[in-house]
């Protein structure tokens, strides 16, 4: 048996076609990565969606909501960060398609360009916050309060990794260690950043606009 | 022989890495499944000790109120001399709960028996992801850090029991920095679990061996595989409710805070009973399909037949687990929710016992007439056999709601949630222990000590959850720290008294298995027989015992399935009842080709 694996991976006797299926290796490896992450997303899908539920709960037992005395909250300003996000998500799609035609760069200018996306959806982010809450919307004032900073935090929270893990990319991708063959982790952080801004269009929905 | 191009491929796709050599490489931050399944052992049996000591200090409140702990008194609580009052009493049953739960049953069942059984069963030379696995580890290490810093908080320990239900939990109901330690801790674990859940389910799918279908797989890895996948849907819900209650404690949002101290209205505390029950029923069923997986082999193994029905027990295991995630309402009769949906609930309550009965009878039926070897993992199989049969059919008067509502929140509601969790899990992982310790350790555990072992815990669990279910039945409300104040409960002090001398009697007894435990692994003796219960699962006969750090030197081509007991083909061929799942009967006789 031993003698069957030679040196080079396969023996003699190696039946027709494996050498092709051997050569397979690297996706097979990224397939079972990516089920990781699908798994992944799946059980934070569940976090979020607890949360939207505790929303909802809440929601569904008070009489006025939102309540008359607290601020509006904006929508313009969270629309503005709804195109945002979905520019981010298409820069780690467009950043995707260069790694895979070799134009390492570009692909590193695009993560680049998402992460600084996705700082511009948290600036924007603090400028709401920081309104709402000279307005006297603050967090221990009732429910509507809570609902809107706890959903809004965690998501912000969500995105901050985001930012990192694509910044982090970008840096690697200028100095080489993303190639056209080993891009992985950007698809799967890809893969993340869309779940992020899918939330965010889900939160932007049911918080700021109906 | 040629080698066959599935194993071929399965081989360079998981190529043997170095062992490495260093100390905290190899103990430590290993990323050795084997490893850290020992660590979650460790961890989980040494938190096991901590929740006994808690129960026992419960059972000591019951059966002596007001009177000094003997012995050990002062140690346990300093500040009173040894006498527990009503606060100390909060914590002790708060974190005996929560302890056992999250931090004893769930890292022995799921972290050890997950992460040493999945890749070796399979025929997998590690995880999917290994280094995942060891953050799984060490981030359950942390939360485990969090409940010991707990107890040494200025107000102390969480109080506000493990279902940590608000208003009692909040700032409100229980100030200081122990509940909300105690409440990060359970995130933490979460997260851990989280790792763990999608390492096992992804390890599953993806690293099989060649040949190994899921109808091949051992019950163990059915139950093991489902539990994951609910970990990995559910506990992120416990994880949203936690970080909830965290924001009301810490930045004073108002989820769940209601009435007189609410603004605005309040929130609901309600909704964390919703969040909570949402992951809680499906925990229960995640600690207990372990332990269905494994007697489900056991019996088999002992009873050298096939498992009777295999296809019926994982069907009724993947029954359980859909079912589990649709009955969370039965937790949550009392809280005024709407008979309507109460009844939706209850139907798909009664509902799991319909899978549960599969199984169990599917049990019945492979040890009947079957050639039984009553070695300890059969004898604790069996005990869990009937432990459980009595936790599940008390279920079903809590299922009822008409009965629920005289019975909810009483003992009987204690007795029957240990006879499940309790002694079902632990004795079910109890016969895992026993049944793997020689390919953990490479020996088996004495038996003269493991019998003594055995009845005192099977007694001893028996008389413990009935004397709950009796007190119960008879009104005694649970969670009490006198319940001899109300008249009614006086009259049971007698049955509670002996419940408790049962309980300490069942503490001691566990003695014998932590003089086996270390007993075995000290000695000197070299009884490294391979197959010591002449199996035929993968980790039995396709690898050493302890395994290598690689597990297989070469990957298993996979032929049959994992309960080819008493075959009488491979008993003409072979002349030994057993055959290995990956064992080529010899060329030219009928089963070669299997």
């Amino acid at each position: 048996m031993a003698a069957a694996v030679s040196a080079s991976g396969f023996g003699e006797e190696t039946p027709p076609g494996i050498v092709r299926r051997l050569a397979d290796r690297r996706r097979r490896d990224e397939a079972t990565a990516t089920i990781g992450m699908v798994v992944f997303l799946a059980s934070w899908a569940m976090l979020f969606a607890s949360l939207f539920f505790s929303y909802g709960l809440l929601r569904a037992r008070t009489p006025v909501w939102p309540p008359l005395d607290q601020p509006p909250i904006p929508v313009l300003l969270p629309a503005v960060n709804t195109a945002v996000a979905a520019l981010g998500s298409g820069a780690v799609i467009l950043a995707l398609r260069f790694l895979r035609l070799g134009r390492l760069r570009r692909g590193s200018w695009a993560l680049a360009a998402s992460a600084g996306l996705g700082t511009v959806f948290l600036a924007l982010q603090v400028v709401v916050w920081v309104g709402l809450y000279r307005a006297g919307l603050v967090p221990s004032g009732g429910p509507y309060a809570s609902v809107f900073y706890a959903l809004t935090c965690v998501h912000a929270l969500h995105v901050l990794v985001g930012i990192a893990a694509l910044a982090w990319l970008a840096a690697r991708g200028f100095v080489g260690s993303v190639t056209a063959h080993r891009h992985l982790a950007v698809r799967l952080w890809g893969m993340y950043w869309h779940f992020v801004g899918l939330v965010w269009l889900v939160l932007f929905a049911t918080v700021y606009v109906i | 022989m040629a080698v066959p191009a599935e194993v071929l491929i399965a081989e360079q796709a998981q190529p043997i890495h170095q062992e490495p050599t260093s100390f905290w490489r190899k103990y430590v931050f290993s990323i050795d499944h084997k490893m850290i399944a020992k660590q979650f052992l460790w961890s989980g049996c040494i938190f096991l000790l901590l929740g006994g000591v808690l129960a026992m200090m419960i059972r000591w409140q019951w059966a002596f109120p007001y009177r000094k702990i003997p012995l050990v008194g002062e140690l346990l609580l300093p500040r009173s001399g040894g006498i527990i009052g009503p606060a100390d009493y909060q914590q002790v049953f708060t974190t005996h709960g929560l302890i056992m739960i999250f931090f004893a049953v769930t890292p022995v069942l799921i972290g050890a028996f997950g992460n040493f059984l999945i890749p070796l069963q399979i025929g997998a030379r590690d995880m999917a992801f290994p280094k995942l696995n060891m953050y799984s580890y060490w981030s359950f290490f942390l939360s485990q850090l969090l409940v010991l810093a707990s107890f040494f908080a200025s107000l102390g320990s969480g109080g506000a029991g493990w279902t940590t239900y608000p208003p009692l939990s909040t700032n409100v109901g229980t100030p200081g920095a122990g509940q909300s330690l105690l409440v990060l801790a359970i995130f933490v674990t979460g997260v851990s679990s989280t790792m763990g859940a999608i390492n096992y389910v992804t390890t599953v799918i993806r690293l099989r061996a060649p040949g190994m279908t899921y109808r091949r797989l051992p019950l163990t890895m059915w139950g093991l595989w489902l539990t994951a996948i609910l970990n990995a849907l559910f506990v992120p819900v416990l994880g949203a409710a936690g970080l909830l209650l965290l924001f009301d404690r810490q930045f004073g949002t108002q989820f769940f805070v209601a009435g007189a101290s609410a603004v605005r209205g309040g929130g609901d505390p309600i909704l964390f009973q919703h969040l909570f029950w949402i992951f809680g029923h499906p925990e229960v069923y995640i600690m207990i399909l372990p332990a269905w997986g494994i007697v489900g082999d056991v019996v088999s193994f002992f009873a050298r037949k096939p498992h009777h029905w295999y296809k019926g027990s994982a069907g009724a295991m993947i029954a359980v687990t859909v079912l589990s995630a649709m009955v969370y309402g039965h937790h949550m009769y009392v809280t005024g929710m709407s008979p309507l949906l109460g009844q939706g609930f209850m139907v798909f309550t009664l509902a799991i016992s319909l899978p549960s009965m599969i199984i169990v009878l599917n049990w019945l039926w492979t040890i009947w007439k079957g050639s039984i070897r009553l070695e300890l993992p059969m004898l604790f199989a069996l005990a869990t056999m009937i432990l459980f049969g009595i936790g599940g059919l008390t279920g079903l008067f809590l299922g009822d709601i008409s009965m629920d509502l005289y019975l909810h929140d009483t003992m009987f509601v204690v007795g029957h949630f240990h006879f499940t969790m309790a002694a079902g899990s632990i004795v079910g992982a109890m016969t895992g222990i026993y049944f793997w310790f020689p390919k953990m350790f490479g020996k088996k555990l004495d038996t003269r000590l493991g019998q003594i072992h055995f009845w005192f815990t099977f007694l001893g669990l028996l008389a413990v959850f009935l004397g709950q279910l009796a007190t119960g039945y008879a009104g005694q409300q649970r969670r009490l720290f006198d319940p001899y104040q109300y008249t009614f409960i006086q009259g049971l002090h007698g049955l509670n008294l002996a419940t408790s001398i049962a309980a300490f009697i069942l503490f001691l007894g566990q003695l014998a298995f932590v003089v086996n435990f270390f007993k075995t692994i000290f000695s000197k003796e070299k009884d490294r027989e391979q197959n010591p219960w002449q199996v035929g699962t993968l980790e039995w006969t396709a690898c050493s015992s302890p395994p290598a750090y690689h597990n297989f030197d070469h990957i298993p081509q996979v032929l049959r399935g994992p309960h080819e007991l008493s075959d009488p083909e491979v008993m003409k061929v072979l002349d030994r009842d057993w055959v290995g799942q990956a064992e080529p009967l010899p060329q030219g006789t009928a089963g070669a080709r299997a």
